[in-house]
């Protein structure tokens, strides 16, 4: 019998680390295709930013190494996306009419920007930041540009600082009354604001655009309307999330409700049919951080190798990458104030929120100093019983353990 | 240049040797233990071995004034004068008073007994000796006719059973206390005893301790009385040859409690413990009776010292070698003022109003004009006439009524009422110079110049080595003018102290022959270079005895008319004021071991704050429980007089429903913790001395308070606090406090924000374990920092106080160790234990664990305990404890 033959389809960051680990098991089991709508393949997205902002280049942000990948035996096609699937006889068909049987399928198809409706006006200048045709955009801004980044989250405010080092005007639009607001409360947000601010990004918070005003010759975006008033702008970054890619895998009969749905071995409704990433949906949950992606791919990893995994949702902290701003925010971060231990430095700018809840830790917000921070979220995760630390739990895990000892 | 001079602080009297900076503005660059100085060989306790200090330094009266205005002396002696002159003329001399203390030195107590007495003719000359000896002085003078301490230090470490008595010497006499303790370990035959309420320091060395009902001593002296008897123990020979009235007090001790179960029952301890007493007592001749405060500060004072003596007379333990009735004094001059007859009955030179021929003798001997012929008003009786207004002028020198009275609420009407009340003192702010009309400014220990008298009547110099500042002069100089412009020159006009000495010593010879047991008239010739380099002797010095006398009565022979002494029949007395449903706790008062008094000046040195640093009121854990009362939680505590607020602290070293508060805080310290104004004047009538070792008052928790601190360079405006404490640190200050109001961090922080140009807050809130902690930085320093909290047991500050102003870049991990309190990496010593090697009980925690078990090792480890030595009892429990957590 020969081997299994196994499609992935996206060589986004999922995708092509999953292909990296089967073809570098060391009984190579498995023939593995990866299939990707991008010329890019296997580049880690979070660096996007920092690409941005000029830190890295385009070779600092692989995240596998193709070519090792490619002599170890994968089947790497790249700018020829997926058309169609046919689950019953197995197949996948690609925009250049390739044709390919498989044994088992994975959709690792990601996502894309969510355009909300007022920016669904096919301006050439409304663009996500999600991919390197984006990042490439904006790159090629003119010095002095003006952008309105439409999302003060997290990759708003990384494209934000990127186009501001790189001497345009960002203004961030943000519908909350604070940027950040999934994972930041108003005190640590109104800080890492004045910081922004005080690097070149201006804010317009509690603010909704409304409407995109188009130039003359109807291909730009020349204007955003906003409930609070219409500024001029060059370019329009809209981040205000992002929409996992489900059409191939509805059309081809897989269960989708916002995403495709997994259990927790990665199987879809459809036996041989494996999902992971931002495409997919575990219970209630979708996916855009990194972290459980990759707890994902190792229990899909398992589950190929009829190995017993289970996949479960942990918290996810979210750091911030900009140089400069240590930024960690793991769990529950907002709660009744009587639950949250709170230590602000305002001569360093420096603060820190823990909630708890009961004797458990159940969320933590980092600003300034986050050194802490993954020690929190382990506490976080092991559901460890705090109440005989909650004296000294602001302070970090040094003094904690200064007092067991 | 080094010098020798003497401690001004408790009645041990130690010698101490200084050396004096180049330029002597500048102090003493050295100061130790004068190995040569008979009453501590070189030693010094925690206090003395920080006098430097304690040098007055920071609110110093510099200058004369009235209404608080600066005047010169001339003008602040004829303003006094004046008002003297027309009042005695208006109302008589006994509108006059002086109000002096064991503080001053002999020769301004000589000067101010001979102005009062002999020129001004009153003899409202009283002084807060009062408050710590005057039962122990009529106990003497019943007994022996005079008012003679019998033994000396020496004695101490001679006999071979030591009761002590109301004392808590390990706080309140180390020096003694170590002498003791080191004798005991020499010879660990030699027994002692503690008979206290409390369960003291003292109690460390004890081999029997009696947790007696509060003032139910006596009872435990008739006790031995009898038990001598019983067991055929009397000295039957001593008792006819020397004694007399031995049956009365046989019977009359025979009467109240005829067995032991009465005793215990009286004395509310074991059968088996008296017992044990009995056995020891009867065995060991050699017994000294070592009695102070305990004792003296009761109703029936006087009689508790009789009880003691009784039984020192009865076995003829007395006169001899390692025996006899040992009062030891308060205050380093308490002796020295009842050798010159500083108190109100008393005339002069150990002589009384009452003493058949004394009054002329003694005009004779002052050339003066006013005699005053009969005894004066006792301490409370002064303050009393003072509110009635029967004294219209009085004169405080060297004490703080307001704090050491009782019921300092009478103090304060009637200093209010007065009308001229003139304080000499060498601090601006005191609770009683808030009173003053006129301040004068008196020298400091290092700068006032003559000499004190010690516990075993050893006379030596305090000399005047640092030049005065500003205008302040000796007390008998202050008094001296005063006098001159009432035109009593002639016998006013000294030129310097040895000169006073000299009269002094001559008026204790004049027409004595024998007849008095205070006698130094060998030094009536002393010349102005003998007067200074006088070497510590003990009285009587006379032609005979030129060597001084080590112990009295060694012939049998007393000062009474018949030189016998007199047996007093003792009906043991319980204090005056019984507890009620209302006031069902009894409030004991006392020293802590590293404040003086009313911390006029200990309260300033940092260094002596760390061991107790706040006021407290000890309470048995069974009440505690019963009130809802936690550990260092602010109580109220009331008496029908006045109410106070303490922390309290829960220890099982008093007895149930028995209490216990430290009497030093005042009103410039902390907000009410004058645990005087509790106390009732009740006295003992024949001695005058107040009971200020007890009240009856009741306890309550108080709700809802949030407790903290400040740490400052400078405390802010405070706002209203429930209760707060001043505490002095190396680098600033620190505001302990409690409040019920919900926003009092914001109203201190705005407070601090005043203080200072602009800066930073560092927070901490956590509302879970609620505590709030805000630290205030200006220009990379620390300037204050802040916590409150729900619980009342405050984090210890030793790591914050050394952060305060220590300019540094601050770095993230600082500002999270500032507002944790400590640094990870840094040590954390804990409380301060020892306080000369600045040794934390943390420290001595982890010398424990690591295997170190004796005070020895320890001592060689850390260095604890090994200068001083008053930390040693503290160090002990640490050795205990450990072994049963391990």
């Amino acid at each position: 019998m020969g081997k299994e033959h196994i499609v992935i389809i996206g060589a986004g960051m999922a995708g092509s680390k999953l292909a990296h680990e089967l073809v570098s098991l060391s009984s190579a089991p498995f023939n593995v295709t990866l299939i990707g709508e991008e010329a890019q393949v296997g580049y880690n997205r979070i660096m996007l930013s920092s690409v941005l902002s000029k830190e890295m280049n385009e070779q600092d942000i692989a995240l596998v190494d193709v070519s090792a990948m490619s002599q170890n035996g994968a089947n790497i096609i790249a700018s020829d996306p997926v058309v169609s699937v046919n689950t019953d006889d197995k197949r996948v068909f690609l925009a250049s009419g390739t044709e390919l049987c498989y044994d088992r399928l994975v959709f690792a198809t990601g996502a894309r920007s969510f355009l909300p409706d007022w920016a669904q006006v096919g301006a050439d200048n409304v663009v996500g930041f999600r991919d390197w045709n984006d990042v490439k955009a904006l790159l090629a801004l003119p010095l002095g540009a003006k952008v309105a980044i439409v999302g003060g989250g997290l990759l708003g405010l990384e494209a934000a600082v990127g186009l501001a080092k790189n001497g345009h005007q960002p203004v961030v639009i943000q519908r909350s009354e604070y940027i950040m607001n999934r994972q930041l409360d108003r005190v640590s947000a109104q800080y890492l604001q004045n910081n922004l601010e005080s690097r070149g990004v201006a804010f317009l918070t509690d603010t909704s655009p409304v409407q995109i005003l188009m130039d003359q010759a109807g291909l730009s975006a020349r204007s955003v309307v906003t409930d609070k008033g219409c500024i001029d702008v060059d370019m329009v970054v809209v981040a205000t999330g992002i929409t996992p890619e489900v059409q191939l895998a509805r059309s081809a009969g897989v269960s989708v409700d916002r995403a495709i749905l997994v259990n927790e071995k990665m199987q879809t409704s459809i036996e041989g049919v494996y999902a992971l990433g931002e495409c997919s949906q575990f219970e209630q949950h979708t996916f855009g951080l990194v972290a459980p992606i990759w707890d994902q791919l190792t229990v899909l990893v398992q589950t190929l190798l009829s190995e017993d995994a289970k996949f479960g949702i942990k918290p996810v902290p979210t750091k911030l990458k900009v140089s400069g701003i240590d930024l960690y925010s793991v769990g529950q971060i907002n709660a009744d104030p009587d639950q949250e231990i709170t230590l602000l430095d305002s001569e360093l700018n420096h603060y820190r929120k823990l909630v708890v809840n009961g004797d458990r830790l159940v969320g933590a917000i980092l600003y300034g100093n986050v050194a802490d921070g993954s020690w929190y979220a382990q506490l976080i995760q092991n559901q460890t019983n705090i109440s005989e630390m909650l004296e000294c739990l602001a302070f970090g895990e040094a003094y904690c353990q200064s007092v067991n000892a | 240049m080094t010098a020798k001079t003497t401690c001004p602080y408790c009645g041990v009297g130690c010698g101490v040797k200084v050396t004096i900076a180049d330029d002597p503005s500048k102090g003493f660059t050295s100061l130790e233990g004068d190995d040569s100085h008979p009453a501590n060989l070189g030693k010094l306790c925690v206090k003395g071995s920080n006098l430097v200090a304690t040098l007055v330094q920071e609110d110093r009266l510099l200058q004369p004034k009235i209404h608080g205005k600066d005047v010169l002396w001339q003008d602040a002696a004829d303003h006094i004068a004046e008002k003297i002159t027309q009042t005695i003329a208006q109302y008589g001399p006994d509108s006059f008073a002086f109000y002096l203390s064991g503080q001053i030195l002999t020769e301004d107590y000589y000067v101010a007994n001979k102005f009062a007495k002999g020129f001004l003719g009153t003899a409202n000359v009283d002084t807060n000796s009062r408050l710590c000896m005057a039962s122990a002085v009529v106990g003497y003078k019943r007994a022996f006719g005079s008012d003679t301490v019998p033994c000396s230090y020496e004695d101490l470490e001679l006999c071979d059973l030591l009761i002590m008595i109301g004392s808590n010497a390990a706080w309140t006499h180390p020096i003694l206390f170590q002498r003791i303790a080191a004798a005991k370990a020499k010879r660990p035959n030699m027994k002692v005893v503690v008979i206290d309420p409390r369960k003291t320091a003292t109690c460390d060395i004890a081999d029997l301790h009696l947790a007696i009902a509060p003032g139910s001593d006596a009872a435990i002296f008739n006790f031995l009385l009898l038990e001598s008897q019983r067991h055929q123990i009397l000295d039957t020979h001593y008792i006819k040859q020397h004694t007399k009235g031995f049956a009365n007090a046989l019977w009359a001790a025979q009467k109240h409690q005829p067995n032991r179960a009465e005793v215990a029952k009286f004395c509310d301890v074991a059968e088996t413990d008296l017992a044990q007493l009995s056995q020891w007592w009867c065995d060991t001749p050699k017994t000294v009776s070592f009695y102070s405060q305990g004792i003296n500060q009761s109703s029936s004072g006087v009689d508790k010292c009789n009880a003691i003596i009784n039984c020192h007379l009865a076995t003829g333990r007395i006169g001899k070698e390692g025996a006899g009735p040992f009062s030891i004094t308060g205050q380093p001059n308490a002796m020295g003022g009842r050798e010159v007859g500083g108190l109100a009955n008393q005339l002069a030179a150990h002589m009384d109003f009452a003493t058949p021929g004394a009054i002329e003798t003694v005009q004779r001997f002052w050339q003066a004009p006013n005699m005053a012929t009969e005894n004066g008003l006792k301490a409370i009786d002064m303050f009393q006439a003072i509110e009635s207004g029967k004294i219209k002028v009085v004169w405080i020198m060297s004490t703080n009524p307001l704090v050491s009275l009782p019921d300092t609420e009478q103090v304060r009407r009637a200093l209010e009422k007065c009308e001229l009340v003139i304080v000499s003192d060498c601090k601006v702010h005191t609770d009683t110079t808030a009173y003053a009309d006129v301040l004068l400014p008196a020298l400091p220990w290092s700068e006032k110049d003559g000499t004190v008298t010690n516990s075993e009547r050893r006379i030596s110099r305090q000399r005047g080595l640092l030049p005065p500042l500003g205008q302040a002069m000796p007390d008998w100089w202050a008094i001296c003018q005063v006098a001159q412009k009432m035109g009593y020159r002639a016998g006013f006009s000294y030129r310097s102290v040895d000169q006073i000495f000299r009269e002094h010593a001559a008026l204790s010879g004049f027409e004595n022959n024998g007849k008095r047991d205070f006698d130094i008239s060998y030094f009536n010739q002393i010349s102005a270079d003998e007067y200074e380099t006088l070497a510590p002797i003990q009285w009587p010095v006379t032609p005979t005895r030129p060597k001084g006398t080590a112990r009295m009565f060694e012939d049998g022979k007393f000062f009474t008319k018949d030189g016998k002494a007199s047996f007093i029949p003792i009906y043991p007395e319980k204090p005056v004021a019984q507890t009620t449903h209302e006031f069902p706790f009894i409030l004991n008062t006392g020293r802590v071991r590293d404040q003086w008094h009313t911390m006029t000046r200990t309260g300033d040195a940092a260094i002596l704050v760390k061991h107790i640093s706040e006021p407290y009121l000890e309470i048995h854990p069974e009440d505690a429980a019963k009130l809802n009362v936690q550990d260092n939680s602010v109580v109220e505590v009331s008496s029908a007089l006045q109410s106070l607020k303490l922390r309290a602290k829960v220890s099982d070293q008093v007895r149930p429903q028995n209490l216990f508060a430290p009497i030093h805080w005042t009103r410039q310290f902390a907000s009410q913790s004058i645990v005087s104004s509790l106390i009732p004047q009740a006295c003992d009538v024949l001695s005058g001395q107040p009971e200020s070792k007890h009240a009856i008052v009741n306890v309550k928790a108080v709700q809802g308070l949030r407790y903290g601190y400040v740490l400052s360079k400078k405390l802010p405006n405070l706002p209203e606090l429930d209760y707060w404490c001043r505490v002095p640190l190396e680098k600033g200050e620190r505001l302990d406090l409690a409040s019920n109001r919900p926003d009092i961090i914001e109203v201190l922080c705005a407070q601090i924000e005043q203080q200072w140009s602009k800066g930073n807050w560092l927070e901490y809130r956590n509302p879970i374990r609620p505590q709030q902690r805000r630290v205030y930085i200006v220009d990379e320093q620390v300037v204050a920092f802040v916590l409150l909290q729900a619980s009342p047991t405050l984090p210890s500050t030793s790591w914050l106080e050394d952060q305060l102003f220590s300019v540094d870049a601050m770095t993230e991990m600082q500002g999270i160790a500032l507002l944790a309190g400590r640094a990870v990496n840094v040590e954390d010593k804990g409380a301060v234990v020892c306080s000369c090697f600045q040794i934390g009980s943390k420290q001595i925690e982890q010398a424990v664990r690591s295997g170190i078990s004796s005070i020895e090792a320890l001592g060689k480890s850390l260095k604890c305990g090994t200068n001083c030595g008053s930390c040693i009892p503290e160090i002990k429990q640490f050795i205990p404890v450990m072994e049963v957590t391990l």
